[in-house]
């Protein structure tokens, strides 16, 4: 069990083999959301056989843009790693973010893409990796 | 070894070196400094109560200097033990410099630290120079064009800005120097070669010079000319060790509020791109736009709006209102690059969904996941009323005033953009009669803290009220009354950036019949 020092953001990590467990206090903000990524880099990095990444968001207060950008360089990297990310006890102000930023099923859904990538934690994938064309999905895509 | 009458009894051989007047049987006045004579005369005096030992005394003798301890023995008679003390008072005359010197360089930190202004820093460098170093000091900025800029100050005077049209070269050493790179040391000037823009005004003729580099980081700050007028001291290689210390530390400090000075120019540059445009009315739509950027100064917001009149008549018009994530200049570099691109996909602007996958795709970058979110929303003429299509990408849903007062919220949902590999969004349409409005605001409305108790979210139920209250106005009064009721909640406390757009389908009178299907002529 570690403890990451912040003003604002408090980080405690509980860890297994393939478990790693963080809980998070405070706000995930423009001033100190980097320090989760930090934070979850690190585990990614010194724990090659880790299954599951458990984010616990009881104790979240606010969310900014800068944090759920955070949150999704996370799910990058889990991705990467082949780690399934989970993120739990969300708030309702984390839900409602998630929901309008349309982003809850890529950061809560399954990690099936993950299987096919084979770079390794901690490592982005190239542009023309992520650069799939978008799917108009919407009822009114002719013009 | 005197006697009570002033006669040396005794004098030793390193004594006899030392005072070499001074034998056995000579008056002591005759053969010693008269400080010592009369410290010998004073222990003669007797003293009442003397409970502390004979005093130390001490004096020059020839350039060297020393204490005398005296030692009383019971004739009167006072043995002198002199004590070469030279060395330890040039030791303690250094200290004492040095410790001079260790404040002025503190002070010159603190004075020069507290500012990043570089106009602040090039006079406190000038006028610390010339108080402690020299007789007049004169900072040489680097060199713009051809011209000089200078500020020169004199001993006790205000600092001086000029511009010089001179050639460096005419001093020596003050081309290398400017030029910072590679480090050139101290150059000591022949002052009859010394150009007459260097002296400053009322100096007369100068004694010594020394140009010393400003060292910036990485960059030259400029040059530092010290004069000292003729017939003062000239400068000890100590003292130009320590101008050169001070130098460090001014050109640090100026090199520092050169690169903020540089960056804020950048920043004014960018912010000019990136204010939003006034907002009129376009092929019988009224638009009205409204943006209060966050007043944290140093940080460019992330807010911004567009409004790409149709191409063709009868062809819709695109609005752009668009978050981006963070803050300061890569959010300012990524909303240029949404804004470009955007432009460069208007051809599709028919297409929300296409154009926000080409944007998605042109925005995800592998090194990082900042993202925006943005409403597209296309408004052409049909007749009276305004024909839209709204499409959220990841942003609050426009809300809908409608002309009974009610407001709705757009039915469009979608992801946001940049930092997933997949995107989707939903488009709504709907129709604005006259006087109706489709309002697009960023989340800087809704997160606005404030109120009464200074600390509640302005949130979307409040918006919608204030909406409701706006309805059959004109979209520009509709911008400005959110604005200033968001203004007035959120008071004088920190707010993020705030901006909204209204699309209006205006009140016209019909100057033609139509029957509801073709295109009438409006007034303006």
């Amino acid at each position: 069990m570690s403890t990451y020092p912040s003003s604002h953001l408090r980080l405690t990590a509980e860890d297994t083999e393939t478990t790693v467990r963080i809980e998070l206090r405070g706000d995930l903000d423009y001033d100190n959301a980097d320090i989760l990524l930090d934070a979850v880099t690190e585990k990614l990095r010194e724990r090659p056989r880790l299954r599951d990444l458990h984010l616990g968001c009881a104790g979240l207060g606010s969310v900014d843009s800068t944090g759920l950008s955070i949150l999704l360089m996370i799910r990058r990297r889990t991705d990467a790693a082949q780690v399934c990310l989970h993120l739990e006890d969300r708030t309702a102000a984390l839900d409602r973010l998630l929901a309008i930023t349309g982003s809850l099923d890529y950061l809560t859904g399954d990690a099936t893409r993950g299987v096919h990538e084979t770079s390794g934690p901690g490592e982005s994938r190239a542009d023309t990796e992520e650069a799939l064309p978008a799917r108009p999905t919407g009822p009114d895509s002719r013009a | 070894m005197a006697d009570l009458h002033g006669l040396i009894v005794l004098v030793n051989e390193a004594a006899g070196e030392v005072l070499p007047e001074a034998r056995p049987g000579v008056r002591l006045a005759d053969a010693v400094p008269s400080w010592l004579a009369s410290a010998h005369a004073a222990l003669r005096v007797p003293r009442q109560g003397d409970g502390e030992g004979p005093a130390v005394r001490s004096g020059s003798v020839g350039d060297r200097v020393f204490e005398a301890h005296p030692t009383v023995e019971d004739a009167g008679t006072v043995l002198w033990w002199l004590v070469d003390a030279t060395d330890h008072r040039l030791a303690q005359e250094a200290l004492r410099r040095e410790r001079e010197r260790t404040a002025f360089l503190g002070k010159a930190s603190n004075l020069l630290l507290s500012s990043l202004n570089l106009n602040r820093c090039t006079h406190v460098t000038a006028q610390m120079a010339a108080e402690h170093l020299a007789d007049a000091a004169i900072v040489v900025a680097p060199v713009r064009g051809a011209r000089l800029p200078l500020v020169s100050c004199l001993r006790d005077g205000a600092p001086l800005a000029s511009v010089a049209d001179v050639d460096p070269e005419t001093v020596p050493g003050l081309a290398e120097a400017l030029q910072g790179f590679p480090p050139v040391p101290t150059r000591w000037v022949e002052p009859s070669t010394v150009p007459d823009w260097v002296l400053p005004e009322g100096f007369g003729p100068p004694g010594s010079i020394v140009v010393t580099p400003l060292p910036g980081h990485g960059v030259p700050a400029g040059a530092l000319i010290l004069l000292r007028r003729a017939g003062s001291a000239g400068f000890t290689p100590e003292e130009e060790v320590f101008a050169r210390l001070f130098a460090a530390r001014a050109g640090a400090a100026m090199s520092a509020a050169r690169l903020y000075a540089d960056q804020s120019a950048i920043t004014d540059v960018l912010m000019r791109e990136l204010l939003p445009p006034s907002l009129h009315q376009v092929s019988g739509v009224d638009f009205a736009g409204g943006y209060r950027p966050s007043e944290d100064h140093e940080r460019i917001g992330g807010d911004f709006y567009d409004v790409h009149p149709a191409i063709n008549e009868g062809a819709p018009s695109l609005v752009v209102l668009g978050d981006v994530c963070g803050k300061g200049l890569e959010a300012a570099v990524l909303t240029g690059k949404i804004r470009n691109t955007l432009h460069a996909l208007l051809p599709l602007a028919d297409d929300h969904q296409r154009m926000l996958g080409l944007l998605n795709m042109a925005l995800l970058n592998s090194h990082h996941t900042r993202f925006a979110t943005l409403v597209l929303a296309s408004a052409v003429r049909e007749g009276g009323s305004v024909r839209m299509r709204v499409t959220s990408a990841g942003h609050p849903a426009p809300m809908i005033v409608r002309a009974t007062g009610e407001v709705e919220e757009a039915d469009t949902r979608g992801t946001l953009i940049g930092a997933m590999p997949d995107v989707r969004a939903e488009s709504a349409e709907l129709s604005l009669a006259p006087g109706e409005t489709c309002v697009l605001y960023t989340d800087g409305f809704t997160e606005a803290r404030g109120g009464p108790m200074g600390d509640a979210m302005f949130g979307e139920e409040r918006l919608r009220r204030v909406l409701a209250e706006c309805a059959g106005m004109p979209a520009e009064s509709i911008v400005e009354r959110v604005q200033m009721v968001a203004s007035h909640w959120v008071g004088n406390g920190r707010h993020d950036d705030m901006a909204v757009v209204a699309v209006s389908a205006p009140r016209n009178h019909h100057l033609s019949a139509v029957n509801g299907h073709t295109r009438g002529r409006f007034t303006a």
